[in-house]
């Protein structure tokens, strides 16, 4: 039976990245959607 | 009310306290009651997380603030998300890992019994009495809007919350967590397709008037420290505070504890990185929809019904001089959002938007006169924004989806005020009872005396909802001491993650952290309070690494031993 093994220290570096850069993209739009009905409607 | 939403109401109320109930088969032991025996999915978690931040405050006050303010207070959670990714690779894997009840636990084994203690009073102090004044925020609005005593009010929030909290233990709280959120959810959307079938203009026209207004105002890219709202306050000053509440704040920590593994509860703080900015911009634009529904729609010119009988009575030869100014300014104005909406060039439509503006103007002074007319006939501060959204529901959302908003309202309330009974009554038995009056006795005894504590905080709380109104300035100056040390803690805990800091360096980093930010709130008051999380946080760690290196040069930890 296989044993999952603990991540590396590197693996743990690149996982939190990719977490990072897919939150902040999320983030940019929502952002970007706030900024867009800001601009179409806003004085 | 109709009957129909009392008894969508009473289902919901019977419904959470019952299945309570039934969850507790498997918190026959402290870990089951405070932690689950951490066997819970990321997504009851995660849920469980986004329902105790969103009280009913948020249900009712904050579209009411997108009424009155608009969007702008979005930018208040851009912090957020950042915060989620930060805490997931730092302390959540501490804390998780290292078999704790409490944030505050974890404190004691990093460095000493004095620095976990002190943290956890303070969280026992700010979290006691704001779990009283979240149950009164929506108490106060109900007894208001169905003319019960406040009493009544609270108990109809209070007695089912303590009871499954009391009964279920921190599953009974998740689980309800996740049908609480479902509901509020469910609730929200019920009001958008309303106002979008009911709205005499396309939405596109609505959103025109509503930005015309400044309502569709997200951003404030000024770095203004006095202002609270700032796309700079909100990624910088809300990092710090939503580090610190999700971090260091038992009633989240004890959320994320309860998961099956690290990787759960990562995931788990993720839904609400991905989840919270849309769903409180849903909150925000359901109140600016229902302001420029009130465009067309006549709304009472003052919300709190309370407010409105008692100038009736005492002012009301001037009340009706004032009521008759605004409908007639009323009608022109809606006349005016019209013009607005069927302009059919852009030089028609500006000269229709200057009319608008104008009435809309006059109808603020006229609101501001009825405001300042209620608050000098009450002597309380109107408060009115909160009663915007529960009297359009009451009036204008059909029978059954106004007591599903109520049902939400109340849902809203119980999610979060369980999860801070329950985590008060975990600090309570875990970082006192049992650390220094009774450390050794059985389970059987610790599960008797929490369920105990967890009582006690209910009924604390409820006393204190109940005299909200005369302990009005006591809770505002708790809640403010509150703000004092949230960034302090979260300092401290940024401490415990660096090698080599000390007991000493943390404790006195600790005070000298709170005393900088009671400094600045005191002498500069000027400085908006998101910013006292970051003031705190630094000097805790700034005075705590001092400290901490004096004490590695005269070997501190041999002279305490000896």
């Amino acid at each position: 039976m296989s044993q999952k093994s603990t991540p590396t220290r590197a693996e743990a570096r690149a996982r939190f990245r990719r977490t990072l850069i897919q939150v902040l993209l999320v983030q940019l739009v929502a952002i970007a959607a706030l900024a867009a009905l800001q601009l179409r409607y806003g004085l | 009310m109709h009957w129909i939403n009392w008894t969508i109401v009473a289902v919901y109320i019977l419904y959470v306290v019952v299945d309570g109930i039934r969850r507790s088969k498997d918190t026959d032991s402290l870990a089951g009651f405070f932690v689950a025996n951490k066997s819970l999915s990321w997504w009851v978690v995660g849920l469980s997380v986004m329902a105790t931040q969103l009280s009913a405050i948020t249900m009712i006050g904050t579209p009411g603030q997108g009424a009155t303010d608009g969007i702008r207070f979005i930018q208040f959670y851009f912090g957020l998300p950042i915060a989620m990714v930060i805490l997931g690779v730092t302390l959540v894997p501490f804390l998780h890992g290292s078999g704790v009840y409490t944030a505050y636990e974890f404190l004691e084994r990093r460095f000493d019994a004095r620095t976990r203690s002190l943290t956890a009073f303070l969280f026992l102090l700010s979290r006691g009495m704001s779990a009283g004044t979240i149950i009164a925020a929506p108490g106060v609005v109900l007894s208001a809007i169905f003319g019960i005593p406040l009493v009544w009010a609270v108990a109809l929030i209070g007695v089912p919350t303590v009871l499954y909290t009391m009964i279920g233990g921190v599953q009974a709280v998740a689980w309800a967590d996740v049908k609480q959120m479902f509901l509020i959810v469910f609730a929200l959307l019920a009001i958008v397709v309303v106002l979008v079938l009911q709205m005499p203009v396309s939405p596109d026209d609505a959103l025109r008037i509503a930005g015309a207004t400044g309502r569709l105002q997200a951003f404030d890219f000024s770095f203004d420290l006095n202002e609270t709202y700032t796309f700079w306050g909100g990624i910088i000053g809300g990092t710090f505070l939503m580090l610190s509440y999700f971090g260091t704040d038992q009633s989240q920590v004890q959320r994320y504890l309860t998961a099956r593994s690290v990787d759960d509860a990562r995931s788990s703080l993720l839904m609400s990185a991905y989840w919270k900015i849309p769903l409180q911009l849903l909150v925000l634009l359901v109140g600016v929809g229902i302001f420029v529904y009130y465009q067309f729609v006549r709304p009472p010119l003052l919300y709190n019904p309370a407010h409105e009988s008692a100038v009736v009575d005492t002012r009301g030869d001037a009340y009706a001089s004032l009521q008759q100014r605004y409908e007639d300014v009323f009608t022109l104005r809606s006349d005016a959002a019209l013009a607005v909406a069927d302009a059919a060039d852009e030089a028609i439509g500006s000269v229709a938007m200057e009319v608008f503006l104008e009435r809309e103007a006059e109808i603020q002074g006229i609101r501001g006169e009825a405001l300042a007319m209620a608050e000098e006939v009450t002597g309380e501060s109107s408060r009115d924004v909160n009663y915007i959204v529960p009297r359009f529901a009451l009036s204008e959302l059909p029978i059954g989806l106004a007591g599903l908003f109520i049902a939400g309202v109340l849902a809203a309330a119980m999610s979060s005020i369980s999860s801070e009974l329950n985590s008060l009554a975990t600090t309570s038995i875990i970082d006192f009872y049992r650390r220094w009056v009774k450390p050794e006795a059985t389970d059987a005894h610790y599960l008797l005396v929490s369920k105990g504590a967890t009582a006690f905080w209910g009924v604390f709380a409820c006393v204190v909802a109940t005299f909200a109104a005369t302990l009005g300035s006591l809770i505002e100056v708790v809640n403010r001491f509150g703000s004092f040390f949230y960034g302090s803690i979260l300092g401290v805990f940024i401490l415990a993650m660096i090698p080599r800091t000390t007991g000493r360096g943390s404790f006195f980093g600790l005070i000298a952290g709170m005393s900088l930010v009671g400094f600045v709130n005191f002498r500069m008051p000027e400085v908006a309070f998101l910013w006292h999380n970051v003031i705190g946080a630094v000097a805790v760690v700034v005075v705590g690494l001092v400290l901490s290196a004096t004490d590695r040069g005269g070997a501190p930890e041999e002279r305490e031993a000896a």
